[in-house]
């Protein structure tokens, strides 16, 4: 059921060699391919069929749950809602991802609309590879869009990464956050060729003792372009920040507008940010360690992606 | 082992480094010392590749290497422990090493930091990034250095930042590695234990070698370091030079 492509798309996206242990849904050119439920980990389909709810019972400790998405139909552009609900002090680990392998002139895309309610006290940890391949010259597009509201107490860590060969991208991330909730995004862009990606991210601290840690890493290589916009607002005694740097190769473009309100005087904001080509100190110690020129820039964008 | 000839770095009509020629012997334990800004880095840098030579020769084990790259000149076995390290973001100490020593190998990691004399373990997982102390990424340039097995190893300011308490042993390392591996150690430094170690002191002062010899005859030079205007020296007793 699983052809060569599809192992490659669900390695490069999911680290998974064949199919999944515990809990997964494998969604291909639009349509549920296969599907494995836990005993405290539930997937079913949404009442439209436009997506699936995974619901998480209150308390469950250590178990993931894949939801993969592999499309290589010419011509689809596939949308899902999906829903994460996780129960109260559950502790758990949701490896989502796409992979595009596009075989025609036609464009192919996926669009994932993934809303998160984390209950109080849980915690979750999200990651979401996205990556296109294969010969055709079909546009490849893939935009994400994260929804996450944190009750109190509550914990996510997000690791957002589009690895190569997307050709358009829209990213999108929304957060909100309640009492002493915790929340940590990590996104990782490296476009090249003629790509163009935008992220653009919201990030309300509404409750007070909330932490919001927002880092971006962006590599622009060729003649590709990248926009980062990230805006944390602070309604609550609270801590954002949004750490955000891209290196720029090539004839790379870049703009990155970090943006900081603060509604509520004990809030503490604070952002860095940083647009540049890779540092020369960087480069000659690496080649100083015996490095060639090429092999120094691979290992330092390999550890800024990392 | 390294011989420069002629070697000049100049910068708008500035001769940041003007006319050195000296030759370092295999082997031996040289320290370079002389004011802020008299040419010391961009010396190293020169002999590294890092900075492109504007005039003279550089032979390395009777290579001329003026026109080799830095990787190049890393392979030939000549290592660079940096005055002012690179920070880098996703980068580190194991990683570092790891490329230095050419190998990821635990057990060999391991025989690097006790060979550096590193006791705690988990620095080996410590980013190499803005978040070190000066005393910390010092630590890790100059293990990086070592762990290159270089026959000729330069050390820009391994002192700086670190603790009172440190340096001796540091001293000590360097002067071992001198003694087991032969290296041909190059230390550039203000502080009297580096001198100490030497074989042989060297001076700069606004880009030219005005001293070389041991450190009882550099002291009274080094002594008045604050009031010393340098001229050339004729000869290495000179002691007009020294005032
Ligand atoms: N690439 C360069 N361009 C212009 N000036 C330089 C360059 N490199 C070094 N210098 C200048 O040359 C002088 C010597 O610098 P440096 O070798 O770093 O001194 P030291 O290490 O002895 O303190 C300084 O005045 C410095 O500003
Ligand atoms: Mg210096």
């Amino acid at each position: 059921m699983l052809d060569a492509i599809d192992k490659d798309l669900l390695k490069k996206v999911a680290d998974l060699e064949g199919l999944p242990k515990g809990a997964f849904n494998i969604r291909k050119n639009g349509k549920l391919l296969k599907r494995e439920v836990s005993a405290n980990i539930n997937i079913e389909s949404n009442a439209d069929g436009s997506g699936i709810i995974v619901t998480i019972k209150p308390g469950t400790i250590n178990e993931s749950v894949h939801i993969p998405v592999i499309l290589s139909l010419a011509g689809l552009y596939d949308v899902v809602y999906n829903n994460f609900i996780i129960g109260e002090g559950a502790d758990v680990t949701i490896i989502a991802g796409c992979g595009i392998h596009c075989g025609s002139l036609e464009p192919e895309g996926h669009a994932g609309i993934h809303e998160f309610r984390v209950g109080k006290g849980a915690k979750v940890k999200y990651v979401e590879k996205h990556y296109a391949t294969g010969p055709g010259r079909g546009r490849r597009t893939l935009n994400p869009t994260t929804k996450v509201f944190l009750e109190a107490g509550a914990a996510a860590e997000m690791e957002l990464t589009q690895i190569g060969g997307v050709d358009e991208a829209n990213r999108a991330n929304e957060a909100t956050l309640g009492p002493d909730s915790l929340l940590l995004i990590t996104e990782r862009v490296l476009t090249e060729g003629n790509q163009k990606a935008v992220s653009a991210n919201t990030i309300i601290l509404a409750g007070a003792g909330s932490r919001a840690n927002m880092i971006s890493r962006s590599v622009i290589k060729g003649d590709s372009e990248q926009d980062f916009y990230a805006t944390m607002e602070a309604l609550a005694p609270c801590f954002g920040h949004i750490e955000c740097d891209a290196i720029i190769m090539d004839n790379g473009r870049n703009e990155t507008v970090p943006s900081l309100k603060a509604r509520h005087p004990d809030a503490a904001l604070t952002h860095e940010a940083s647009i540049g080509k890779i540092a020369s100190d960087q480069l000659m110690k690496l080649m100083s360690l015996g490095l060639t020129y090429d092999e120094a820039v691979n290992r330092i964008i390999q550890g800024f992606l990392k | 082992m390294l011989e420069l000839k002629d070697l000049y770095f100049s910068v708008s009509g500035r001769d940041i480094i003007d006319g050195m020629s000296y030759t370092f012997e295999k082997g031996k334990f040289y320290s370079i010392t002389g004011p802020n800004g008299s040419g010391k880095t961009t010396l190293a840098k020169l002999i590294m590749g890092i900075n492109p030579v504007s005039s003279g020769s550089i032979s390395f084990q009777g290579k001329e290497i003026s026109s080799l790259s830095i990787t190049e000149r890393a392979r030939e076995g000549i290592a660079y422990s940096f005055q002012q390290p690179a920070r880098f973001k996703g980068i580190t100490f194991r990683d570092l090493l790891a490329i230095a020593a050419g190998t990821d190998d635990e057990a060999m990691l391991l025989a690097l930091l006790r060979r550096v004399g590193i006791c705690s373990l988990s620095f080996l997982d410590n980013p190499v990034d803005a978040k070190l102390s000066g005393g910390e990424i010092k630590k890790i340039e100059l293990a990086t250095t070592i762990a290159r097995n270089p026959k000729l190893a330069i050390y820009d300011e391994p002192d700086t930042g670190i603790d009172l308490w440190t340096i001796q042993p540091m001293v000590r390392l360097l002067k071992r590695e001198q003694h087991e591996h032969g290296t041909t150690t190059v230390v550039v430094s203000h502080n009297r234990a580096f001198l100490e170690a030497a074989d042989i002191v060297l001076m700069i002062s606004e880009g030219k070698l005005v001293y070389k010899g041991d450190l009882t005859d550099a002291l009274p030079m080094l002594n008045d370091l604050s009031v010393c205007n340098y001229r050339k020296c004729v000869g290495d007793k000179d002691v007009g030079c020294y005032r």
